[in-house]
């Protein structure tokens, strides 16, 4: 009975959180409902990359790569056809001749996110540690580069933009939840228990069986299709998208939001993505200047950064293991 | 009566909420050798690192000349005259057998120009014939004797041993035991935790029994002649 | 088609970036020995270094040189004791993630400073004259690739007599290699972490004087790039031993200066590719790193 309750709970608290966040955003202006849809489609971003890095221990540094692919994938199909036919000239012709819808423009998103995952994969999860990092990075520097300088798969180094603007705050929370539920239901499955144990103690998980490479390659094939889902999301919450979006600055954003929020737990991913979002768009209000309880807060030009950067370092310092403690909601327990 | 080397009062640490150690008091004097044996997982390992400072202790009091060295850091605790060979010796495989020996140095109170490393030669001569060589190279054997070397050049009050005979031969135990036997010769006092149960009652001027944490008797040499006294006391709750 | 295009010029900028390199390896070597910590914020000392030689180069030379280290040093002790220090032992995530942060942060404040006079941007222009090439045997070398390599030999001469020669040496090798024994040996775990630190400084304000006088424009990203390019020799090379590690941040310095140097613009559009390719070939056939034998990739401990 307590592990179902468990298991509910579980589920339940990062999924109102995000659905509070989307009922929130419908009542925001449109001003400011740009910041609200940036929350969500973090959250699928970061929970995308918690179903490899939180389940298996190995930290990667490629998985915006899967990001990008589903961006540029889902917004090239998507750009109405005459537009697409008069700007991005040098395309491949079955990608320039056709255009699909939003849904199926995030199924392939997914789709092809998963794929790509896969593949790159398959040689590199036998690789942890550091070795892992270095090269899950040369991923996000090979696909940053082909992105940007093969113009027959997509419009290189300029903005790809007339992306139809179809994710609104119904699709962002739906999107979000989607990610969140298959992250939930893997990490309760056999597969996600599996890798938790090789996360602990690789050595004592293969003594009794658990194959850690094929449970690795699982997480990060799924981790993929999920964070090309998000990026199809991200493309047509834009509406644009160009290469630097889907770069460094956006990897190293998303994994501080997973560590800060607690790198082992599925609410961890959940509660950093909203918690830095939060703090990122209450810090850009204040460089507008804004109330705070009464007081107005008017930051100067350009310390948003030095804020954030610093109650991240803060929050790390004081509490490593994240504002979660990297552990799952749970129901109050009678000491 | 002069202060003990060492006092343990009321010792308790723990693991988690788990105490692996409870309610452990003994004192060492100066010169002494004493015992302290057990089953696996008695806490043995566990109370040398509670003097040395790598775990913190939960309750109780430790006291070296009578001052109180509770929650110092191990190298304070090695500053202050205590040396650890610890289990599975440690030794720096990649380091010269010279340089394991300098590096005992680091915790030497005081430079009375006298050539350091001497202690160490004089005990084992072996050490001072490989100097030159790696020390992953040497034998389980050589490298006990190089781990209680490096221990003794800091010229420490008291000597910590955790099991020096894990996985030695039966002459390299007789070779260790003998060098153990010669060392409060130059007033360094030992407190020695081991598995081979007849051996340490032999040596030792006193022999703790450790079990589940807790002391149950005490031994001495003469027991050694009577080794169901000392099953007993492994067996007994 | 790439050695016909390789000359003398490119392959001696080449063998003095990759002594600026070697230099950065090693200085995040030192520090990750120590304290198992990927320093990602280690390019910010140089751009630290940087900006303090724009600021000071109204000065005289060797002041301003001077103001330059002392700022590193500073900044690099006081990583050590706000952000090093709470995190020892925490796992790899948390300390590369922070570090980031760090840098992030740095690169902030920095921008703030430098937008103080509505520019962004300053010049540290007091010894660009070393950028000029001299002529050795007839050929042309610029004075700062003989000063890149004379600077990082004496450096690396220095520093392996300092760690074999020394006690401080000894026990910094110890607590590299095994930090608890060493501990338990009377090792003081501060001091051996504070030298080390300190080492680190001083090379990156080296390096900061070096690159300034082929990059004389300093912005808050400077030697960014740079530090991603030694963490990725570093780790290929082999980040459990110092010399790898060197070795490493040479290796990729010399190759990433050759290509470079020796490709057309319009051949080099995918080289990042090919390069990062060879980089996951060279992880996977050999994770401890190329120039490692027999050993386990590093392990993370505390």
């Amino acid at each position: 009975m307590r592990r179902g309750a468990d298991a509910v709970v579980e589920l339940l608290g990062p999924s109102s959180l995000v659905v509070a966040v989307g009922l929130v955003a419908t009542t925001a202006s449109l001003a400011n409902q740009v910041y609200f849809m940036n929350a969500l489609v973090s959250v699928a971003i970061v929970v995308a990359i918690y179903v490899f890095v939180g389940n298996s221990g190995v930290l990667s540094f490629g998985q915006i790569s899967f990001v990008a692919v589903g961006a540029f994938a889902a917004g090239v199909m998507t750009v109405p056809l005459e537009s697409k036919q008069g700007v991005l000239t040098t395309l491949f012709p079955f990608l320039r001749d056709h255009t699909i819808g939003n849904v199926p423009s995030l199924l392939l998103a997914a789709g092809l996110g998963g794929v790509f995952a896969f593949l790159v994969g398959l040689p590199l999860m036998r690789l942890s540690g550091l070795a892992a990092g270095i090269a899950t990075f040369a991923v996000l520097e090979i696909t940053h580069n082909i992105l940007r300088e093969w113009t027959k798969i997509g419009p290189g180094a300029t903005t790809l933009s007339l992306v139809p603007e179809t994710t609104g705050p119904l699709q962002a929370t739906i999107g979000a939840l989607a990610v969140i539920a298959v992250a939930f239901a893997y990490q309760r499955s056999r597969l996600g228990r599996q890798l938790r144990a090789s996360r602990e103690d690789p050595l004592a998980a293969r003594g009794v069986g658990v194959h850690v490479h094929r449970q690795r390659l699982w997480a990060f094939t799924l981790s993929g299709a999920l964070a090309g889902l998000a990026g199809g999301l991200l493309v047509h919450q834009l509406g644009s998208i160009t290469t630097e979006q889907v770069y460094l600055e956006l990897t190293f954003l998303t994994l501080a939001m997973l560590v800060v929020g607690g790198l082992t737990s599925l609410w961890g991913a959940v509660v950093g993505a909203l918690a830095i979002s939060g703090l990122d768009s209450f810090l850009s209000q204040a460089e507008n200047g804004v109330h705070v309880l009464g007081v107005k807060l008017d930051l100067p030009a350009g310390t948003r950064l030095v804020f954030l950067a610093s109650i991240m370092a803060l929050v790390l310092i004081l509490r490593p293991s994240g504002l979660t403690g990297g552990r799952e909601l749970r129901f109050p327990r009678r000491a | 009566m002069p202060e003990p080397v060492l006092e343990l009062a009321g010792l308790e640490v723990r693991y988690g909420t788990v105490a692996a150690v409870r309610d452990v008091s003994l004192r060492v004097d100066k010169g002494e050798i004493v015992g302290l044996i057990g089953p696996n997982g008695a806490g043995k390992s566990t109370t040398l690192h509670a003097i040395m400072g790598v775990l913190p202790t939960h309750r109780g009091e430790i006291r070296l000349h009578g001052d109180s060295v509770r929650g110092r850091s191990p190298e304070s605790i090695a500053h202050r005259g205590v040396a650890l060979v610890p289990e599975g010796r440690r030794i720096f495989g990649d380091f010269t057998v010279e340089e394991n020996l300098r590096l005992g140095l680091a915790a030497h109170r005081t430079h009375n120009g006298a050539e350091p490393l001497a202690l160490a030669y004089d005990l084992f001569p072996m050490l001072k014939e490989f100097r030159r060589r790696l020390a992953g190279a040497l034998s389980g054997g050589q490298q006990q004797q190089l781990a209680i070397g490096r221990a003794l050049v800091a010229e420490p009050d008291l000597l910590l041993l955790d099991e020096p005979s894990l996985g030695l031969a039966p002459l390299a135990v007789d070779d260790v035991f003998q060098a153990l036997r010669r060392i409060p010769e130059r007033g360094v006092t030992i407190l020695l935790v081991e598995q081979r149960a007849l051996h340490t009652v032999a040596l030792a001027d006193r022999t703790h029994v450790l079990v589940a944490g807790k002391l149950r008797l005490t031994l001495d040499p003469a027991d050694a002649k009577d080794p169901d006294k000392i099953v007993a006391a492994y067996l007994a709750s | 088609m790439i050695l016909a295009a390789v000359n003398f010029q490119t392959l001696s900028d080449a063998v003095g970036l990759g002594a600026i390199y070697a230099l950065m390896a090693v200085g995040i070597g030192l520090v990750f020995g120590v304290l198992r910590l990927v320093n990602f914020a280690y390019g910010q000392l140089v751009m630290a270094g940087a900006y303090t030689l724009a600021f000071t180069s109204a000065w005289p030379v060797p002041l301003s040189i001077a103001a330059c280290f002392g700022v590193v040093v500073a900044l690099s002790l006081a990583m050590e004791t706000v952000v090093f220090r709470p995190l020892r032992g925490q796992s790899p995530a948390v300390m590369l993630v922070t570090t980031f942060a760090i840098a992030f942060l740095l690169q902030a404040i920095a921008l703030i400073i430098d937008l103080r006079d509505d520019t962004l941007g300053e010049v540290a222009a007091s010894i660009t004259s070393l950028n000029e090439p001299i002529s050795v045997g007839g050929v042309d070398i610029r004075k700062i690739t003989l000063v890149s390599v004379a600077v990082a030999a004496f450096a690396l001469l220095a520093l392996a007599l300092l760690l074999t020669r020394t006690t401080i040496g000894l026990h910094t090798r110890a607590a590299a290699a095994d930090f608890r024994t060493a501990r338990l040996l009377g090792v003081r775990a501060n001091r051996v972490i504070a030298v080390s630190v300190v080492l680190s400084g001083l090379l990156a304000a080296a390096v900061a004087v070096m690159m300034t006088v082929q990059f004389p424009l300093v912005s808050p990203d400077f030697a960014l790039r740079d530090t991603i390019v030694v963490l990725v020799g570093v780790v290929v090379g082999g980040i459990d031993r110092l010399w790898t590690a060197t070795l490493g941040g040479f290796t990729i310095g010399f190759v990433s200066g050759v290509l470079n140097g020796a490709l057309p613009t319009d051949k080099t559009v995918y080289l990042p590719s090919a390069v990062f390719a060879l980089v996951i070939l060279v992880l996977l056939l050999r994770p401890a790193g190329l120039f490692a034998w027999g050993r386990r990739a590093a392990v993370e401990r505390a």
